[in-house]
């Protein structure tokens, strides 16, 4: 007994652990200040009436929770949260692919090409999101004129005033920043194929899609996965893009679970409400990074 | 997929095509910086500047004083940088080389909150800082973006740390370095380049942040530069001429500095999928 008590003693608290507790304490800290206590005090205000400051009033049990999840509002836009995120991903990878798989091909200036791919990841997103706002202009923006005199489109929609455009109009935004990411991880998986399967393939006189559905596809399996697992999370985590084109209008049309908690909180200072909000947003956050770190930890032990 | 020659010209006209197409709001932002506010309102608008305005560039950084919004995204983005390596290094250090309780519970945390969205603590956040007095500084924007940058980067340097073959670290012990010594003389050297793209990706997460900038800063010569270009937005119209050729100038600094750590970044976020 006095052994084992011993030895767990010293098992928690010998020299390198120690030095390790050290080493982690300023991390640690930092992290309970600023990240665990903000979300507890989100658990609170979710859990209690608040004032226009956002300070505690009564305790309220799950009667915020209630109330929220009653409104029609709330449903909608959840349902758009998951429209975006889903259509998102999907269009981020199938266009991901198609970049990785061109620049798999070796041509002189594919450098240049890759650089160029990479633009609109490397950008900052809060700027691009402007610039995009100045594009979508219906009087003065250049892409509407564009698509009237080149004969794409002789009447394209009014991109930001209406709600349907609206919504076409930011996830395109979201998903062309989201692109370079997956092509490039895409492309250094399509790289790390063995030559030997397409040279063995060549001779077997296989086209090409077979190549790429028996040869690349399963290659790059386990790099599809975690790409959209860290692409759905930051999809769904898009508040620039939105705020930014349209704050969520015209009339809450393009507004998204990520826009609708800042709103609520800093616009309309409804903190309980924004906080229960908030913990939905984190709940389906959790979900999607704890199956990312489990797929993660189980690549590394196999 | 090696495709042979004959698909090579195909390939190139594919890449362009799709340049073109991705590149479009570039050309916009080129084709107006470059124009006189008279060329930006005109019906119906057209590609070429009738006058070739460079003095925009010049109206901005004086007139507007830019200058003064690159310096306060310059001063955030280095006060997180140098806070987060002062975290992260040691951290990452412990949970790459130390044996002790709870390490593999630090790294699946470390993993899960890097996942955690600003916008769900933000507004507590914001009544911390309010608390603590620090709202309108610079210094609630450097905690905040280190907050949020550490557990990456923490990953990422664990990743380089671990790369280290544990022989050269034992030899530096044998030979009568202490751990604080081996760590600063033999394995930061060795873990430089990991440390670099931590450094520069914290530092372009500060350039690039909106969301607390815009809920933390509130007087106008404190915004940082993402916030600071709506000067250029009036209440009825926007100078685009000159919101586009800032834009510009905040966008080309953090565009070099991603060239130079795209390749260990992408690695780093995927991880064990992909082998460096």
């Amino acid at each position: 007994m006095a052994v084992g008590a011993l030895s767990l003693k010293h098992k928690l608290w010998n020299p390198e652990a120690r030095l390790a507790y050290i080493l982690l304490l300023p991390a640690v800290l930092i992290l309970i200040a600023f990240m665990f206590y903000p979300i507890v005090y989100v658990f609170l205000m979710a859990l209690f009436k608040t004032d226009k400051l956002g300070r505690l009033k009564e305790f309220a049990g799950l009667a915020n929770f209630i109330e929220v999840l009653s409104t029609k509002e709330f449903w909608k836009v959840t349902g758009r949260s998951l429209l975006w995120t889903v259509t998102g991903v999907v269009t981020k990878t199938i266009f991901g692919m198609i970049i990785a798989v061109l620049l798999n091909v070796e041509y002189r200036g594919k450098k240049i090409a890759r650089m160029l791919f990479i633009i609109p990841w490397a950008s900052a997103v809060p700027i691009s999101a402007m610039i995009w706002q100045w594009v979508y202009h219906s009087e003065f923006g250049l892409l509407n004129h564009t698509l009237k005199i080149t004969g794409i489109w002789s009447n394209p929609p009014v991109w930001l005033g209406l709600p349907i455009p609206a919504f076409a109009a930011c996830m395109w935004v979201d998903i062309w920043i989201g692109i370079p990411f997956m092509a490039l991880v895409f492309l250094a998986g399509m790289q790390s194929i063995s030559e030997d399967l397409y040279e063995s393939a060549y001779i077997d006189g296989v086209n090409w899609y077979q190549k790429f559905f028996y040869i690349t596809l399963p290659g790059i399996r386990n790099i599809i996965i975690i790409a959209t697992l860290l692409s759905s999370l930051w999809t769904f985590n898009d508040f620039n893009v939105v705020y930014i084109l349209t704050r969520g209008g015209p009339v809450r049309s393009t507004d998204i679970l990520i826009t609708s908690v800042y709103k609520s909180g800093f616009e309309w200072l409804k903190f309980s409400r924004a906080s229960v909000m908030a913990l939905v947003t984190f709940f389906i956050l959790t979900i999607i990074s704890i199956l990312y770190a489990a797929i993660y930890f189980r690549q590394e032990s196999a | 997929m090696k495709w042979k020659n004959r698909g090579k010209p195909l390939v190139i006209f594919f890449t362009i095509i799709l340049l073109l197409f991705l590149l479009f709001p570039f050309f916009v932002m080129i084709s107006t910086m470059l124009k006189s506010g008279k060329d930006v309102y005109a019906i119906p608008p057209f590609w070429i500047p009738s006058r070739f305005m460079f003095s925009n560039f010049v109206t901005v950084w004086d007139e507007y004083k830019l200058f003064i919004y690159f310096k306060n995204s310059f001063i955030i983005a280095l006060g997180a940088t140098i806070l987060n390596t002062l975290i992260t290094v040691p951290a990452a250090y412990a949970v790459a080389r130390l044996r002790f309780v709870g390490r593999k519970l630090f790294l699946y945390l470390f993993l899960v909150i890097q996942m955690f969205s600003p916008v769900v603590v933000v507004i507590s956040l914001f009544k911390i800082m309010a608390g603590l007095g620090l709202l309108d500084t610079y210094i609630s924007l450097i905690i905040a973006i280190s907050v949020f940058t550490i557990s990456f980067t923490i990953w990422m340097m664990n990743g380089y740390f671990r790369s280290i073959p544990m022989e050269i670290e034992e030899a530096a012990l044998i030979d009568g370095c202490t751990r604080v010594q081996t760590i600063t003389r033999v394995m930061l050297p060795i873990a430089a380049p990991g440390m670099v793209t931590a450094m520069i990706y914290t530092f372009i997460y500060a350039w690039n942040e909106f969301l607390f900038g815009l809920s933390f800063i509130q007087s106008q010569p404190k915004r940082p530069l993402t916030i600071g270009l709506y000067i250029f937005a009036g209440r009825w119209s926007t100078q685009w001429e000159y919101l586009t050729t800032a834009a510009f100038l905040a966008i080309i600094p953090v565009l070099i500095l991603f060239y130079i750590i795209e390749k260990r970044l992408v690695a780093g976020l995927a991880r064990g999928a992909i082998k460096e």
